[in-house]
Formats: C-alpha cells, structure tokens, sequence
C-alpha cells in the first residue's frame, strides 16, 4: 500500500467538522471548569474551613493521581449504577470538567498569592466586601497573572477532549475513526487528524503572549 | 451494595495488568529520557537540519493528543513493514511522546546553567561533548530531577490509554474485569486506588530525595529560582 | 628575525553595529607580562576571548608559536576543531566571576580536565592537582566545594585549574574585580608567583600598582582600539593622548 492523500482530501471536510465539535467540546469543558474551580476557590479562601478544604485536598489529590481516562470511565459507567444515566456528550462534558477543575483550582492558588496581602485588608477598610471584593478587585488580578497557566490548561483540555472518542462522544478522534473503520485507510486518515490536532494546540499555545500583552495594556 | 467479592475474585488479575503497567513505564522511561537527551541536544544544535528535526518532533507531540499518537504508532509502523505486537507499540509511542516532555525539561535545565561555565570547560581545551558531559549535564540533573519525576508520573496515567490499542495493562483489565462482572464501581475503584496509590508513593520518595538533597547540598540561588520556574511552566500534569 | 611568541593581527570584532574590536594589533614575546587597561566596554574582555577563539573574530589572524590558533571565520572542519582545543589547553584562561565547577570539589575542579584533555591517569593528575593547590594556598581546602569557599579562594582555585595544564600563555581577565577588598591581596600574591616563574600574561586589570610594577608594558584601549601602548612608566607617568590622561584621572580619583 502506498500513502494516498486523496483520501485526506476526501476526509477534510467531516473532520474539519469533527474539530469544530473538538473545540465546542474544550470551550464547554473549560468554561465549566473555571466557574468551578473559582468557586471552590472562593469558598476556600472565604470560609478557610478544615472539611471543606481538606475535602477539596483529596479531590485534587485523586484527580492528579489517576488517569482521565479511569475518571472518564468511573463517571460514564458508575454514575448509571446509582441511577444517574448520562448519554456519552454530558458525561465526556462532566468528566473534562471535574478533572481541569483540579489543574485550574491549583493555578488559581498561585495566581491568587500574587495579589498582595494588603489589598484585602485595604478593601476591607474601605468598606468593600464580599461580592464586589471577588468581583472587582482580587478575580482580576488573579486571572490575569494566571494567563499563560490557564492558556497552557487549554490546551491540556483541548487534548483530553480526545480521550471521549472511547464513551463515543462524535469529536476530531471519532470522526476519525469512524473514517477510516470506513475506507480502511487509517494511516492517512490519522496522519491528517494528528496535523488538526498539532495546529489547534499550537495556535493557542501560542496565543499566550498574544493575550498577556492585551490584557496588560488594558489595565495600566 | 458494593459486593466483595469482587475484590477478592479478581485482584489478582488486576495487579497482573497493574504489573504490566509497571513494566511499559519503566521501559518507556528508559528509551524517553535518552531520547529526549538526544532531541534536547539536537534542540540547541547550530546545523540547521538538526535543530529543525529535533524542534519538530518536539512540537509535533507535545501539541496532539497522545490517544492518536498512539493510534497512528499502531497503524503506521506496520504501513512501512514494521510488525510489533500492541505491547511494544504501546512502549514506543509511550517514549516518544515523554521524551518530547523530557527533552524541554533537559533544555530549560541546560539553559539554567550560568554561561560562564560551559566557557571555561570550552576555554580549558574540552570539546563540546566533554563538556557537556563533565560539566552541564551533571549540574542539570539535580535541577530537572523534580520535573522529570513529575514527567514520569504524568507517563504512568497517559498509558491508561494503551488500553485502547488492546495492551493488557491495568486500564484494559478493569475494562475486561468490568465486561465479566458488570460491577463497574468496584472495578473502576479498584483500577483508580492502584494508580493513585503508584502515584502517591513516587511523589512522596521524590519529596523527600528532594528534602534531603537541598539539606545537604548547597545548591546556588541562581539554580534553585530556576527549578521553580521549571516547576511551574506548565511542563506537564 | 627571532618570530615573537604570541602574534595578534589585526583583530576586528563586530557586535551588531558596536564595534568591539577594531584593526587590533599586539606582539607579545615569551615571558613578558601585558596589562591591559581602559574603560568599561572598550572591549578587553572581547580581546582576550579572541586570543582562544571563545569568541571568534570577524577577520583577522592570532598566532602562537609560529601556529596559527585560528584565522578567517566560517565553519572550521573537525581537525581544525581538534588543534584549537589543543591550544586552548594550554592557554589558560581566568575569569571574573571564577566559573569554578559547583558540582566539582576542589580537587576534582583541578583534576578533571587534566584527565578528560590531557588523558593523564587519576593518581597522577591528583598528585599535580594537590601540589599546585598547595602553590596557590588551599591546601586544607582539598575536598571542600567550591561554594563553600570564598571569593579570593575561588579565584585561586581558578587559577589552579588553568594551572594544572601547564600553560604557556595566560588570560587573565580582571581576576580581581568581582572581589571584596581585603581578599585581592591573596590572588594578586599568586599571580605575583607566576610573574616570577616567567609566566605570559595578558591580564585586564585596574590595579595599577600591580601593573606597574609586575607587567612588562601596559596597553591602554578605547572603544574597541588599542590607543596607546609602551612600559609602565611612560604610560602611566606621560601619557600621551587626552584619553589615556582622562582615564588615568577618573581611575586615580575612584581609588582615592
Ligand atoms: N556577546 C556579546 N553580544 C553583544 N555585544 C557584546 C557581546 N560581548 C561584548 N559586547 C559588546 O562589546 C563591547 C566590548 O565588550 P567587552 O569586551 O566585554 O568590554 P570590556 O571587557 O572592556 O568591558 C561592549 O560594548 C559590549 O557591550
Ligand atoms: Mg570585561
């Protein structure tokens, strides 16, 4: 057999609409994500109570620990035993989910420990609190100097999202198999998914310069 | 609820493939991290071919998904004649892709190093390679000893995904376990403590290697500011 | 004509638009002792490091012993690599921050490169490595690390280091600079020893004392060019140029 690239021609266009689904799949993944771990990061810095952190302790722990893909299956085959039953797209969405969560909780403590001290007594003396606090003062702060982490998290997502292909979610990885289960020419078929994948994860690796810059100049 | 016996009747089976594990790992880690010495060196080379190669195949795997550089390892090798069984497959996407993360954990450890002392061993009559064999390279090691552990946990849960190529390791045998059993909470705990438990024990070895290490040794500022940056530049997870 | 030991022809360096060499020349014959002065970045250091082609000029031609070390640019081939490590082996080379090898005892530090050049055996290189630390004072310092030594100690494991190769020619650049005070002293005494063993020596320093007294002529530079060259006295009593007066004043005046 010889490498025929007719058929990533033939290919290109359902894969490209695999990617898309990719993306869709990552941006919902990590939205969720972030809104997630902020919370628990409130919370936690909030109340500073034992249970509730040590609880979070052990997730993080559990979530580093073990492989997204024992997580994706823990969540698309156990949850059903207790009666929750996800179809494949919700339970790949929550599995992202929880597990970035993790990774964004711990980048979010050391973005956090770059804002000053004294900035929260400060506001406190001016009287601000609570919401506007978090939403005015300490939020941005923390987001911006977490940029390049969050960016690189990304594209760890961006990557895991691949990993749904096993519970069939129809993301790049399935599209692409399904492909070539088709015209039995994998290797062309994978050669142009790998490059899908490669130039999504490089461009917003290196979109992280890109967004520092921006997001400073709009603060000063 | 949970049934016990599930445990019992099929924890041997699960530390079969847990051992499996353990063996792919270890030999991917001994094939990555020469390798991504070599790509490492060749990053920083000055003939143009070579940093070009070694640039790209760096790039190239740290920015796709493992999964499918397992796949196309699976389908590719034997598109050019190269018939191996899934085990070795596994073992050779397994170091390819560590050893892109191991080589930009080599490089930053070798850019760490203050210039001054790759010139007075080129200025004393060394060549490059008696160089950076007498003198970077040992002072890298304890620099990239952290990032490198944590490469090497990162290893360890990425070849979960070997199970997808029908690699009998820990992941596969829960999956056939769970096929047989139709208990997944039991299985996938199982699975799931194994791992954080291989996981959990490196770590803490490692800590303290690294405790110990920075007791006895004075280590310059210069070195120690750089393993924190190693650290947190977002190598691997 | 009795060709002169160490040849510099003219040298010219380039960094971008900043010309940190310009049309150098310098004859430099066996045993004599050249002190090289001037402003920051006139390019001192950019002379020495061509001497052992650390950095390679634009153009020109440095010859040892009638040897050519290395002339043009470009890619050298392998055997030209070869001889200029040869050479370099025996050009010792001293530098401002020491660049002593942290992850190397003292004794190792001076021990290495004897083996890994030289391929001189163990026992022996260790037998040469103790007696020239005995030389330069840090006998009892044999099995220290470097980082527990001091400044001046550093300096003089340094100087043992080139040492233990048996060098025909030193580079000596600002050894003393990076220094507190009171710890020059024990490295300009071991620099003094090797003036007295007939040592060659190129040596960028501010020490003017040191200079007038051990170096056999002074070499005055400015932006990249030698200005003015001759034996301590004429330089340092008449200069001749505005600059080197200029010089001289500001240096006498941060000394006083
Ligand atoms: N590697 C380099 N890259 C760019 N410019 C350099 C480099 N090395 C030296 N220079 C420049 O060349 C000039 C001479 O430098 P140097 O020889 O170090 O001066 P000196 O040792 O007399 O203080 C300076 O202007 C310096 O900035
Ligand atoms: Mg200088």
């Amino acid at each position: 057999m010889k490498f025929d690239i007719s058929y990533i021609f033939d290919a290109l266009p359902r894969l490209l609409e695999g990617a898309l689904i990719t993306l869709q799949v990552a941006i919902l993944g990590f939205c969720f994500s972030i809104i997630l771990a902020t919370f628990i990061t409130i919370v936690k810095t909030s109340f500073n109570s034992r249970i509730f952190n040590g609880f979070i302790a052990f997730y993080i722990s559990f979530i580093r620990g073990t492989p997204l893909l024992v997580q994706i299956f823990l969540i698309y085959y156990v949850l059903p035993v207790f009666g929750l039953n996800l179809a494949p797209f919700p339970a790949g969405i929550l599995a992202i989910t929880l597990n970035s969560a993790a990774f964004v909780i711990e980048i979010l403590r050391g973005g956090l420990a770059s804002v000053p001290k004294g900035q929260f007594e400060a506001a406190k003396s001016l009287g601000i609190s609570g919401y506007a606090l978090w939403w005015k003062i300490i939020l941005p702060q923390t987001f911006i100097t977490s940029i390049p982490p969050l960016v690189n998290e990304f594209t760890m997502v961006l990557k895991a999202t691949a990993l749904l292909s096993v519970i069939t979610v129809v993301e790049l990885m399935r599209v692409s198999q399904q492909i070539y289960s088709a015209n039995y020419h994998p290797v062309e078929v994978l050669s142009a998914t790998f490059i899908i994948y490669f130039l999504m994860c490089f461009v917003v690796s290196r979109s992280s310069v890109f967004l520092e810059q921006r997001f400073k100049v709009k603060r000063s | 609820m949970l049934e016990y016996q599930i445990f019992f009747d099929y924890f041997p089976m699960i530390l079969l493939g847990f051992w499996l594990t353990l063996k792919i790992v270890v030999c991917a880690i001994a094939l990555g991290i020469p390798l991504g010495l070599i790509l490492a060196l060749g990053r920083r080379s000055n003939f143009i071919p070579i940093s070009f190669f070694a640039t790209s195949f760096i790039e190239l795997f740290r920015n796709t998904p493992f999964i499918i550089q397992v796949f196309l390892f699976y389908y590719v090798l034997p598109f050019y004649g190269l018939r191996l069984s899934a085990e070795y497959v596994g073992i050779l996407a397994l170091a390819a892709f560590g050893s892109a993360y191991f080589a930009e954990i080599i490089r930053a450890g070798i850019d760490a190093i203050p210039k001054g002392q790759l010139e007075s061993a080129r200025a004393i009559g060394m060549t490059d390679w008696q160089s950076m064999k007498n003198i970077i390279l040992p002072q890298t090691v304890s620099i990239v000893l952290p990032p490198l552990t944590n490469q090497t946990l990162t290893l360890i849960k990425e070849s979960a995904i070997l199970s997808t190529i029908t690699v009998h390791e820990l992941t596969m045998t829960g999956l056939m376990v769970q096929g047989e059993t139709f208990r997944p909470f039991e299985v996938f705990i199982m699975v799931a403590l194994l791992y954080w438990a291989l996981n959990e024990t490196i770590a803490s070895i490692m800590r303290r290697i690294e405790k110990r290490y920075s007791r006895n040794r004075k280590q310059n500022k210069i070195v120690r500011s750089k393993i924190d940056i190693i650290k947190s530049s977002g190598f691997s997870r | 004509m009795k060709p002169n030991f160490l040849e510099i022809i003219d040298i010219n360096k380039k960094f971008g638009n900043i010309n940190a060499l310009k049309n150098v020349f310098l004859n430099v014959s066996k045993g004599e002792v050249i002190c090289i002065i001037g402003p920051s970045g006139c390019g001192k250091s950019t002379l020495l490091r061509t001497v052992n082609w650390l950095t390679p000029p634009d153009s020109g031609k440095v010859i040892l012993k009638g040897e050519i070390i290395g002339s043009d640019t470009g890619k050298m081939t392998f055997e030209q690599n070869n001889s200029l490590n040869a050479f370099r082996a025996r050009i010792g080379m001293v530098f401002q921050q020491f660049n002593v090898w942290p992850h190397l005892n003292a004794l190792e530090n001076v021990v290495r490169a004897q083996i890994v050049v030289r391929k001189i055996m163990r026992d022996e290189a260790e037998k040469k490595a103790i007696k020239i630390l005995n030389e330069v004072g840090l006998k009892d310092k044999i099995d220290e690390w470097p980082d527990n030594l001091s400044g001046g100690q550093k300096q003089r494991l340094a100087i043992a280091r080139s040492l233990a190769m048996d060098p025909i020619l030193m580079l000596l650049d600002e050894p003393t600079s990076a220094l507190d005070p009171e710890l020059i002293g024990e490295v300009l005494s071991v620099l003094r020893n090797l003036v007295n063993e007939g040592m060659t020596m190129l040596i960028v320093t501010h020490e003017l004392g040191f200079a007038s007294r051990f170096g056999d002529k002074i070499v005055f530079m400015d932006a990249g060019e030698i200005i003015e060259s001759g034996p301590p006295n004429t330089i340092l009593k008449s200069p001749k140029t505005e600059r080197l007066k200029l010089f001289l004043e500001k240096l006498s005046l941060t000394s006083l």
